[in-house]
């Protein structure tokens, strides 16, 4: 079999040649005869398996001669089809071992002009472990390619800087809840249908998952502490997430103290639920980018905080 | 590793089961601020927390797959709240410390395998 490469320089697959092993690439099942077959036999697989040629092997799987398409049709030609191949096998056989990479095969292909080669267990070795075949070869570099083709884009879905006339294009959307004290059952509502939105929009899912978390622990805080309050989102011309809960009381009087991870001051059935680790608060400090807080006994709690969406926040 | 390898090697009850996917990291908690705060996204989740909250700490945190355990009784509302959300619920009779360590060391089996 006669294969031209192409002498374009495809630099990737190039590079690939060189590094992937032929042990990667080659058929580990394969089929093989012993030296008491006839031309015969060989032909019927041949045919059944549609393939060129097959190593013949002795019981040890050493290598010792190859029977090809060609020899088979010499058989039929000087008519010693039902004889042994024994005496007409091809007996210096061309191999190459797994450790080598995939472009030493491809040079034997070229040089010998065949399209298929036993693999050695390693250099100067007569066992064989599998057979590479220009196919196996194809398979394995488109495979590879795909494989960091996949990785790339990947890698740009998660280094996109969200532009800001993206974010000026895109319908600026407010988003407004209420949440009543003790409402545990539309709690996460706000945090799901905020994550939907910005997860449409190809914001990156780190970043999404922080507003996502610091909408639910403002939601549960509204739920936990106060009397009812409201939730808004916002995106301002900046490229930033303003997430805004306003509660109408009673107020947290010692925020500091309340800032503290550990500290709480929820009542037993809500930590039996798994709230009130006195981490709420802490996690939306630490998840945005800018957070402030105030509050008063008289005008209950107002907490801001800020999430940048563009730019990945490598501390979180 | 798959997770439906997790749910035969470890013996897990299944309660809801909408897709195999494959299992790098967990997480073992009952805090929910806990979980979000400090799971790996996508991680499996292991914890006696069975109520409608577990599955929206779920949702934000990508988390496909939750075990609870010490046998904790799971209302209907949260198996039709899992279904809808494509999460998978499992339960078993184990503890958490437990089936954190079973799922913990075939994780580290097949880090090395690789």
């Amino acid at each position: 079999m006669k294969t031209s490469y192409s002498k374009e320089k495809v630099s990737l697959v190039n590079e690939l040649i060189y590094e992937i092993k032929i042990k990667e690439t080659m058929t580990k099942k394969f089929i093989f005869f012993g030296k008491n077959a006839t031309f015969r036999e060989i032909q019927l697989k041949l045919k059944e398996k549609k393939i060129s040629g097959v190593p013949i092997l002795d019981t040890h799987k050493n290598i010792i001669g190859i029977i090809s398409t060609d020899d088979v049709i010499t058989a039929f030609d000087k008519n010693y089809i039902n004889e042994n191949i024994e005496n007409y096998m091809t007996q210096e056989v061309i191999t190459v071992p797994q450790n080598f990479s995939i472009i030493s095969a491809i040079q034997k292909f070229e040089k010998y002009e065949v399209g298929r080669l036993p693999v050695t267990e390693f250099l100067h070795s007569k066992t064989i472990v599998g057979i590479i075949t220009l196919s196996d070869i194809l398979n394995k570099l488109l495979q590879v390619t795909q494989s960091i083709a996949g990785k790339i884009e990947n890698e740009e879905l998660k280094n996109t800087e969200i532009s800001a006339d993206f974010i000026k294009n895109t319908p600026k959307k407010f988003f407004r809840f209420e949440g009543s004290g003790d409402d545990f059952n539309c709690a996460g509502k706000v945090a799901s249908i905020t994550k939907k939105y910005f997860k449409g929009l190809g914001i990156d899912r780190d970043i999404v998952r922080r507003i996502a978390i610091i909408c639910y622990e403002a939601e549960m805080n509204i739920c936990i502490h106060s009397i009812g309050g409201i939730i808004t989102i916002e995106v301002d011309d900046e490229n930033n997430a303003i997430v805004c809960a306003h509660d109408k009381g009673p107020g947290i009087p010692d925020i500091d103290l309340a800032l503290t991870p550990g500290y709480t001051t929820a009542s037993e059935k809500v930590r039996a639920l798994g709230f009130g680790a006195g981490m709420g608060l802490p996690n939306i400090k630490n998840f945005a980018d800018k957070f402030e807080i105030r509050s008063s006994l008289k005008s209950g709690t107002h907490l801001k905080a800020i999430i940048n969406l563009g730019v990945k926040n490598e501390n979180k | 590793m798959k997770i439906s390898e997790i749910i035969e090697k470890c013996q897990l009850k299944k309660v809801v089961f909408t897709a195999d996917h494959e299992v790098n990291n967990g997480y073992t908690g009952d805090l929910m601020s806990d979980v979000m705060a400090n799971a790996q996204p996508e991680s499996i989740w292991i914890t006696i927390q069975a109520h409608k909250n577990s599955i929206a700490v779920a949702l934000i945190k990508d988390i496909k797959s939750i075990i609870f355990t010490n046998n904790v009784s799971i209302h209907q509302e949260i198996i039709e709240k899992a279904k809808e959300e494509k999460i998978n619920l499992f339960r078993t009779r184990k503890d958490s410390f437990t089936v954190s360590g079973e799922i913990y060391s075939m994780l580290e089996a097949e880090t090395e395998k690789n």
